[in-house]
């Protein structure tokens, strides 16, 4: 018995939005008399942090501390639509929504502010909730005054919405795939090392260290960034080497039912992890930003896959790599299986193929 | 102080912390019915008999629901993209995935509505079940739908998803080799801690208040409007809080048939899914299966890809086209090649549907591609990451349906890597940029490909 240690990378991309677009997010925002913000949007939080990241948009596009900001998703009688928080379009779609949304909010308050202070609304900028006179910043009046003034001064409210609607992006020609349009709002990247420790007598793979690089534009909230990314690794752990719902594929039956049954990953799993947040910004986004929360687990498997080749030099293709794939690949390899090779063809995996099951559909190389 | 790029703590998670959020199951109204469901105990069958008398008869018993009872009984979430309709919101002449719901009891506890559910009369006639994907064009294989195992409404009511770019032959005939592999990631759940739940409320206006664990309020509440054949003003969707999706939340579980057994009782209705239910009954991850075969030059250039794509869907379509779309669309992953071939299928099996999860459609082709690229590097005896670096997409280059990168990572997030590890790159991969291709990054196979324009 050995314990074989392997590394492996991968590189992966990852559109923003929904597929070909189309997907409209909205907002609207008002304020109370005291200069108190009120966000209504119609983003679910599923852990992705909506409510955190749209909140930190309001606050700083409005020119007010964070904590001023309340935020409500709770209803569809307050809040206008927003597509779904999927598709990794929540802080790029979503977000657009209410930055749109505060921006107007803030002309509303530089306009009041403007005949309260008897200056012109472009010669006003407003910090930390007050509206101050560029250039002159002894000038100033609290946005609490604003609103103030706006309710019991100028009989109106303050308010503002926002939508972000990207076009849909039609396949204009189905043959090659050809597209109208933009499909996407954006694209993120990533990449990822993996180290693995393998045991060539039971098989288990376990996966020691991910070393993890994203590009998301912008990091809105960095904690939150990096909750993606730990989040995610230990999705694509579970994808690579322990999880699967038909433990006897292609057979439907002997599913696990519960968490005893079903093996994913626990805290006995976890590698360590060292993330790396690279901000190279989009051209559309909020601040900048680019999605995250779903490409974070996808470019594991493929890193973790090519450790364990590294580590005992077999190819596990078929997912989870689980003990028994490692030791039948081993096995095999030992009675000297490895790729066909044929002129200048290599050939992999021909176990696998549609061509070896008896299909009615063929598959080779060329045209 | 900025908030934008400042740390701060999220912003319900005291409340997640110490157990004060409130989730659509710590919501309890006077008066709540508990739901269970008939769920098909069959992979495929035929229903010959559905006679719901006896089970409405059973004492605490308040409503029964079946297919009868639904006003648009069979509703497309994605119609308004293409993908027509194909799953009924209860069974009706046919199930074909085990699990499958036949009939809703709502009663005035659990216990009374699981006896509810077995005072059903139900009788099936088996039919034979697919579950390989890869025998979905069989002549012989079972039929799962009228048109048969293999989705025939892409554009053009094509069968299949394709992408062609540039001359896959020419790029075959100049390969140095030609390197095949197949990636077969597996279906997995998204397990989230809150299982499936709903609660409908009718309210004395007429309306219906319904709490929802959906990832996707107004898609949710279009769902139920139209199975129920009502303007949007006659629901308020309560929500926004979710306790685990990962994809799993966007399909619509519990919500109308929860309402339309408030609609028939008058009565509250809850319907919170069982560990078990949660586990088998909804939809996974889908099973994926591709074959690659890559033409490379002997300095590692990818110069043309030709893949075939199968999607398990499961017994029914739901988000299946759009994701095995959005797989084709980054079948190349961030990398550039200009000759493609792709062919991509959505396949129905007697599986549970799959649908959306975390990474939907480009999950299964990252694991492919990136294993597919490590296994070039090994054959060609180049270094991965200078492989990686050389094929990645820049500024200029073009995707495999047409569209110009304007603002690509891939080797920014590669240097990120090598910096990490310590890799020893030499140069020119270690000043490689992602600037428009020029000199020795501009071989004669990516000419053509490159846009004229900066823009998209």
């Amino acid at each position: 018995m050995a314990i074989h240690i392997g590394r492996g990378i991968a590189s992966i991309e990852y559109p923003t939005g929904m597929n070909q677009n189309g997907d409209p997010s909205q907002a609207w925002i008002k304020v109370k008399p005291d200069g108190r913000i009120d966000v209504f949007s119609g983003t679910s939080d599923i852990g992705n942090g909506a409510k955190t990241i749209q909140t930190q948009i309001v606050a700083d596009t409005i020119g007010v501390p964070y904590d001023w900001v309340t935020f409500d998703n709770s209803n569809t009688d307050s809040s206008p639509v927003c597509t779904g928080t999927f598709a990794s379009r929540a802080t790029f779609v979503a977000g657009k929504a209410v930055l749109k949304a505060a921006q107007r909010v803030r002309e509303r308050i530089l306009e009041v502010a403007g005949l309260e202070m008897e200056i012109s609304p472009e010669d006003l900028e407003i910090a930390d909730g007050d509206v101050l006179a560029k250039g002159a910043p002894t000038k100033k009046l609290s946005v609490g005054d604003v609103a103030a003034a706006a309710t019991w001064g100028h009989g109106e409210l303050i308010t503002g919405t926002g939508a972000q609607l990207n076009p849909y992006a039609a396949i204009s020609d189905p043959t090659t795939g050809e597209v109208d349009g933009v499909p996407h709002a954006a694209i993120s990247y990533a990449a990822c090392a993996a180290e693995v420790e393998v045991n060539d007598e039971t098989g288990e793979v376990r996966v020691t260290k991910l070393t993890q690089a994203y590009d998301v534009g912008k990091a809105i909230n960095p904690a939150l960034v990096e909750g993606q990314i730990e989040g995610g690794a230990i999705m694509g752990l579970g994808l690579g080497v322990l999880e699967d719902s038909y433990p006897y594929y292609p057979s439907a039956e002997h599913r696990g039912d519960d968490f005893g049954s079903y093996y994913n990953p626990s805290s006995a799993d976890l590698p360590e992890l060292h993330n790396i947040i690279i901000e190279n910004p989009s051209a559309d986004g909020p601040y900048g930003a680019k999605g995250i929360g779903e490409m974070s687990n996808n470019a594991q498997p493929a890193a973790i896959a090519t450790a364990v080749h590294d580590a005992v030099g077999v190819w596990v293709t078929e997912l989870p790599i689980t003990p028994e794939r490692v030791l039948r690949a081993l096995d095999a390899r030992a009675a000297g299986s490895g790729p066909r090779r044929e002129g200048k063809h290599v050939i992999f995996d021909e176990e696998l193929s549609i061509n070896a099951v008896g299909s009615g559909k063929t598959w080779t190389a060329g045209p | 102080m900025k908030a934008v790029g400042a740390r701060l703590p999220r912003y319900d998670g005291v409340g997640h912390a110490t157990g004060r959020t409130v989730y659509v199951d710590d919501v309890r109204v006077n008066g709540m019915l508990h739901t269970k469901a008939l769920r098909s105990p069959h992979h495929h069958a035929g229903i010959k008999h559905l006679d719901t008398s006896r089970a409405e008869r059973m004492p605490g018993v308040a409503a029964v629901v079946t297919h009868e009872d639904v006003p648009l009984l069979t509703y497309g979430h994605l119609s308004a993209l293409g993908i027509p309709a194909d799953e009924p919101l209860l069974g009706a002449e046919d199930v074909r995935y085990k699990g499958q719901p036949i009939a809703v009891v709502a009663a005035e506890d659990a216990d009374a509505a699981q006896a509810g559910v077995e005072a059903v009369d139900v009788e099936f006639e088996e039919r034979p079940a697919l579950f390989d994907m890869r025998k979905s064009f069989d002549a012989d294989a079972p039929r799962i739908h009228h048109w048969g195992a293999v989705y025939p409404h892409f554009e053009g009511e094509m069968n299949v998803r394709q992408i062609r770019k540039g001359d896959i032959e020419r790029a075959f005939e100049q390969a140095y080799k030609i390197i095949s592999g197949v990636y077969r990631p597996a279906a997995i759940e998204q397990m989230p801690l809150e299982t499936q739940v709903g609660l409908s409320v009718p309210e004395p206006d007429g309306r219906f208040t319904i709490y929802s664990c959906t990832q996707a309020l107004y898609f949710s509440m279009g769902v139920v409007a139209a199975h129920l054949q009502l303007p949007l003003n006659k629901f308020k969707f309560v929500g926004g809080t979710v306790g685990g999706g990962f994809g799993g939340k966007v399909d619509t579980a519990t919500e109308t048939l929860c309402t339309l057994l408030a609609q028939k009782s008058g009565r509250p209705v809850k319907w919170r899914w069982t560990r078990e239910e949660e586990f088998l009954c909804s939809s996974t991850r889908a099973p994926w299966h591709m074959e690659i075969i890559d033409a490379v030059s002997a300095d590692g250039w990818i110069l043309g890809r030709k893949m075939l794509t199968l999607h398990d869907a499961g017994a029914y379509a739901r988000f299946s086209p759009y994701g095995v779309t959005k797989h084709s669309f980054h079948h190349t992953g961030a990398y550039t090649i200009p000759n493609l071939h792709f062919d991509g299928y959505v396949c129905f099996t007697n599986r549970v549907p799959t649908s959306a999860m975390r990474g939907y459609g480009v999950t299964s082709v990252s694991f492919a591609v990136e294993t597919h690229m490590s296994r070039i590097a090994e054959e060609l005896g180049v270094d991965p990451l200078e492989l990686r670096l050389k094929n990645a997409n820049r500024i200029g280059d073009t995707s495999p349906n047409g569209i110009t990168y304007t603002d690509p990572s891939t080797v920014d997030v590669l240097h990120a890597i090598a910096g990490a590890t310590d890799a020893d790159l030499p140069a020119p991969y270690r000043d490689a940029s992602r600037d428009r291709r020029a000199g020795e990054w501009l071989p004669e196979h990516l000419v053509s490909q490159l846009s004229d324009s900066e823009g998209h």
